[in-house]
């Protein structure tokens, strides 16, 4: 199988072409360098890591399906990050009209083994665990403004609030943020 | 856990900008240059804090990404489990038999994996698409095989094609009824190899 590995050194767009041509080997390629940063970031938005695998396996089903709508094939990362997004969103809203409660299983803690402890991973460490302290509205405003790139606007339809009520969770989350970074810095 | 319910704050004015539009203004990549932001030191650090976050949040992904391969072998299976059964097959391709009360065929997406085949195992190419221009359902008539690929650096791109146009015109002799009116290959990347 010595053709597997030019595939996983392959750029996106000739990896996108082929799986659009019915390469899945080409598209496992493509989920496995991208599959675990957008469940990191739908576990983020979901605080489940169970919910999370879902909503990333299906959205690399959807783009499985759609991907010969993918006008420029380099573009597939951002591509899924939306398709991740709004499947993520789905679940926030449907969790919300079913009245649940907002929190089921929390992520995972990160380990901390102090000799592995140097001055850049703390930094990470914190402004990861900051996150996950934010109110759920103020986390996942940030978590749209920031990751996904959404608009003020934008992030006001998804989350069915006001703009200007986003305005103060982003303003909130990122005068939070900012000061947990300066603490490690 | 939330003080959400308290009166909402109105967005940091950072030396008459909100941060909505400082953000706005990073993701345009500080362009146009806006002289009233880039000539005001408070704006310009209340950038770069922004900048870093976006940064540090990206990076404590990343890291976070690669801690769980288990969890992600596990999905990743469930999902490629469902899309072999999803693969669109195209079209079917004759293929000779010598028994002629027999009527073979191959699926399109089986020959078109046939040609990157060819190509993948050659060497110095990374195969990208592969269309079947012409009636391949209807032996005889001439198809025009038309391939993208990625070429490796510093190879000469008249002999590769020459290379992979002969790799890919043995395979579809050997395996389908195809009659090739030409091959045309098109290297669309370079990759280091």
């Amino acid at each position: 199988m010595n053709d597997d590995v030019s595939l996983v050194d392959a750029e996106d767009a000739t990896l996108v072409v082929r799986a659009a041509d019915g390469d899945v080997r080409a598209f496992e390629v493509l989920a496995r360098r991208h599959g675990p940063l957008l469940r990191v970031f739908a576990a983020k938005m979901l605080r489940s890591n169970d919910e999370s695998d879902d909503v990333v396996q299906e959205s690399f089903l959807i783009g499985w399906r759609q991907l010969s709508d993918l006008e420029t094939p380099a573009r597939f990362r951002p591509w899924m990050m939306q398709i991740v997004t709004r499947k993520a969103l789905d679940r926030i809203r449907s969790r919300r009209h079913h009245d649940d409660v907002d929190t089921v299983d929390p992520p995972a803690h990160a380990v901390h083994s102090p000799e592995r402890i140097v001055e850049a991973r703390l930094q990470l460490d914190a402004v990861w665990q900051a996150l996950d302290t934010l109110p759920d509205d103020q986390r996942r405003c940030w978590l749209l403004r920031e990751a996904s790139g959404y608009s003020y606007q934008e992030i006001a339809e998804a989350l069915e609030l006001p703009v200007s009520t986003v305005r103060g969770l982003l303003a909130r989350a990122r005068r939070f943020l900012l000061q947990e970074m300066e603490a490690w810095r | 856990m939330t003080n959400d319910d308290a009166a909402m704050p109105e967005d940091d004015l950072v030396d008459g900008h909100t941060m909505e539009e400082l953000g706005a203004y990073l993701d345009r990549d500080r362009t146009p240059r806006d002289p009233s932001i880039e000539g005001s030191p408070a704006c310009r650090l209340a950038l770069s804090g922004m900048q870093r976050l976006r940064e540090l949040s990206w990076d404590a992904m990343q890291h976070r990404a690669e801690d769980d391969p288990d969890r992600d072998s596990a999905w990743i299976s469930g999902l490629l489990d469902t899309i072999r059964n999803e693969v669109r097959s195209g079209r079917d391709v004759p293929v000779d038999h010598p028994d002629p009360r027999l009527r073979l065929t191959m699926t399109e997406a089986s020959v078109r994996g046939l040609v990157r085949r060819a190509g993948d195992t050659m060497g110095g190419v990374v195969m990208g698409r592969c269309t079947l221009h012409g009636d391949v359902t209807e032996p005889g008539t001439p198809i025009r095989v038309e391939v993208t690929a990625s070429i490796a650096y510093g190879l000469a791109a008249d002999v590769t094609a020459d290379r992979l146009r002969a790799r890919i015109a043995e395979v579809l002799g050997r395996h389908t009824e195809i009659v090739i009116d030409r091959i045309d290959v098109v290297f669309d990347d370079v990759h280091v190899p």
